[in-house]
């Protein structure tokens, strides 16, 4: 269904990637805490490697929590289905596209 | 012995309204009607007769201004009076302004937001009865704006966090959810409009966001408030009496209009309810003495009024309870303790304050939500109860993901799982967008032209288009100034408040 309109109804997003030139908006969700009332949202290049975006973004933003632990082994998600980042991969070779959300929770 | 002439005879009220309304309506000759009227087609929705509209109102506007002057009049006086009393020291505490804090900055300019819309159905409704019912609403809107914000500038002299809500209305994050919530309506067709304000908001939800406001001024002190919403209430009943007569006017026109007003009511049930979050954590953690739980209301204003009520009428005509009704259901359990424990993280960036509820609060959360709170939401304030103890205060250090339709941080969570986030994904011209919820998914999926130019708040922030790359110019654009924001105690607010009573305590006592 579309929009019922007086005229011709074409507007950009306004949120689209172009808008972030290099970077992308990278959402991250601690699935297993409620302390983060939401899934954070980051602007992140997309040629930044996973180390520097989890020691350099991620982690700054989740110490606020008394109980993180940064060094703790961790299960990730991308597109519902887990995925192991390794630290020299960048977020573009991961698969993390723009507004995707990478879940994460301290493995049981 | 002569006769004397009959004076000319009165008209009856009902006849001089006509006179002044309908009698005043000619058919034109020389333009075509569509070209007078052009807004009343594209939607789909059919009128085959005008003159069918039933006047709810039956005012003249003489009347009609004779009334309003004297609600004015008995308003003002109460101001003034509340004003050079010094009143405002005999609220229940200073905390209980973020309340009216979220009003002014979240609901009063929605009411100017409604007096240009029904202004617009003045305009361009093709009959001259629902085109002189929506000129009286329009009035009554405007008037709406000015009172509240005449009631409330008396407490902008004293406290923080009043002084800047129009600018705040179009820029800050939690403002965002009315504001895009009217320019959705705003920027629909007119019998859209109708629907969506007229009846979703006016009539199915007005209970539950006018009323906690108004009984939680009468159990705090805050008398000008009270008093406004008395003045309002009459106002509002010919409002909700608009807003059914508009919709059972457009079914009974075609039987073509039945889906058109389903799928409207659907979309506005679920866009109104989420507005209705922000009134949820005011009645369940705001108000320092209480009036009922958002349970409580939404069971007698909504479940028992409206799905018990109003959709029994409906069903006559076809029209059946709001698709994701039963998700509004689910919630009410969880809902309110949510959406405050998000404003709580959140309060460093917002013009209220807030702060973790004391042992008493958190009893009556106990009792009033004794299936949930105790098991969910009491941990997290212990936890950070020992935050606070260690030297923290949760504040977030970052910026959250948000509902592309409802624009609220997505803290909401799973129908029947309140332990997991709700998340719902969608792409759309090879881009993807986030849903809060299946009711905000639906309507994203729906007119996904319309949402993609969502004025998102993080993203803005993001782009830059918000003062600056950093925490304090986004804080500076918003016009945040001291004391407007974060922990309530030791806030500039509580500190004043604390040292008028203490001039006032008795001799001898502690202050």
């Amino acid at each position: 269904m579309t929009v019922k309109s007086i005229g011709a109804y074409e507007f950009p997003s306004r949120s689209r990637q172009e808008l972030y030139g290099d970077d992308q908006l990278v959402h991250v969700w601690f699935t297993d805490t409620l302390w983060f009332a939401a899934a954070a949202c980051f602007r992140a290049p997309r040629a930044m490697t996973w180390a520097d975006f989890w020691n350099g973004v991620v982690v700054p933003f989740a110490e606020e929590d008394p109980d993180f632990d940064a060094a703790a082994p961790r299960v990730w998600t991308l597109h519902g289905a887990q995925f192991q980042p390794r630290d020299d991969q960048t977020l573009a070779e991961l698969g993390v596209g723009h507004k995707d959300v990478i879940g994460t929770r301290v493995a049981a | 012995m002569t006769i004397a002439p009959k004076g000319p005879r009165k008209l009856t009220m009902k006849q001089r309204y006509e006179a002044l309304t309908r009698d005043l309506d000619w058919e034109p000759s020389y333009v075509d009607k569509r070209d007078v009227f052009p807004h009343t087609e594209f939607e789909g929705i059919k009128i085959h007769d005008w003159g069918k509209w039933e006047d709810p109102f039956r005012l003249t506007v003489d009347a009609y201004a004779k009334y309003q002057a004297e609600k004015d009049k008995r308003l003002y006086a109460v101001l003034d009076g509340f004003a050079q009393s010094q009143g405002h020291l005999s609220l229940t505490d200073a905390s209980y302004l973020n309340a009216m804090k979220v009003f002014l900055q979240g609901v009063t300019p929605l009411e100017y937001t409604a007096h240009r819309n029904f202004a617009y159905l003045a305009r361009h409704l093709n009959g001259p009865g629902p085109r002189f019912a929506a000129l009286c609403q329009s009035i009554d809107e405007l008037r709406h704006t000015q009172t509240e914000i005449h009631t409330l500038s008396n407490y902008n002299k004293y406290y923080g966090g009043f002084h800047n809500y129009l600018e705040q209305h179009d820029r800050v994050w939690y403002l965002s959810v009315p504001k895009s919530f009217f320019d959705d309506a705003l920027s629909a067709g007119p019998f859209e409009f109708l629907i969506a304000i007229g009846f979703s908001f006016e009539y199915l939800l007005t209970n539950l966001l006018f009323v906690p406001f108004m009984s939680g001024a009468s159990f705090n002190g805050d008398l000008p408030t009270m008093t406004f919403g008395f003045s309002a209430q009459s106002d509002e009943s010919r409002h909700m009496t608009l807003g059914l007569e508009a919709i059972k006017f457009i079914l009974e026109q075609d039987e073509g209009n039945v889906p058109i007003v389903q799928a409207w009511i659907d979309k506005w049930f679920w866009r109104g309810y989420r507005v209705t979050a922000l009134v949820a954590q005011m009645l369940d953690y705001m108000l320092p003495r209480k009036v009922m739980s958002w349970k409580e209301s939404f069971e007698l204003y909504f479940e028992e009024q409206m799905l018990g009520g109003l959709f029994a009428d409906l069903a006559f005509y076809g029209i059946t309870p709001p698709k994701h009704v039963d998700d509004a259901i689910a919630e009410k359990e969880t809902l309110s303790h949510q959406v405050y424990w998000t404003l709580y993280q959140f309060s460093h960036a917002a013009a209220f304050t807030t702060s973790v509820p004391d042992a008493e609060h958190q009893q009556w959360l106990r009792d009033n939500y004794p299936d949930t709170f105790e098991q969910l939401y009491q941990p997290l304030w212990a936890k950070e109860e020992k935050n606070i103890e260690a030297g923290g205060r949760h504040f977030w250090r970052g910026l959250p993901q948000l509902c592309q339709v409802c624009q609220v941080p997505m803290l909401f969570t799973e129908p029947g799982d309140p332990t997991t986030i709700c998340q719902r994904e969608s792409v759309y011209d090879g881009e993807t967008f986030q849903t809060c919820s299946n009711g905000c998914q639906w309507i994203f999926e729906r007119e996904p032209e319309k949402y993609v130019q969502a004025w998102l708040p993080v993203h803005q922030i993001y782009q830059g288009s918000c003062g600056g790359p950093t925490l304090p110019d986004v804080l500076q654009w918003y016009g945040l100034e001291e004391g407007d924001s974060g922990e309530y105690k030791g806030s500039v607010d509580e500190k004043n408040w604390n040292t008028w009573h203490d001039d006032h305590a008795p001799t001898g006592t502690e202050g």
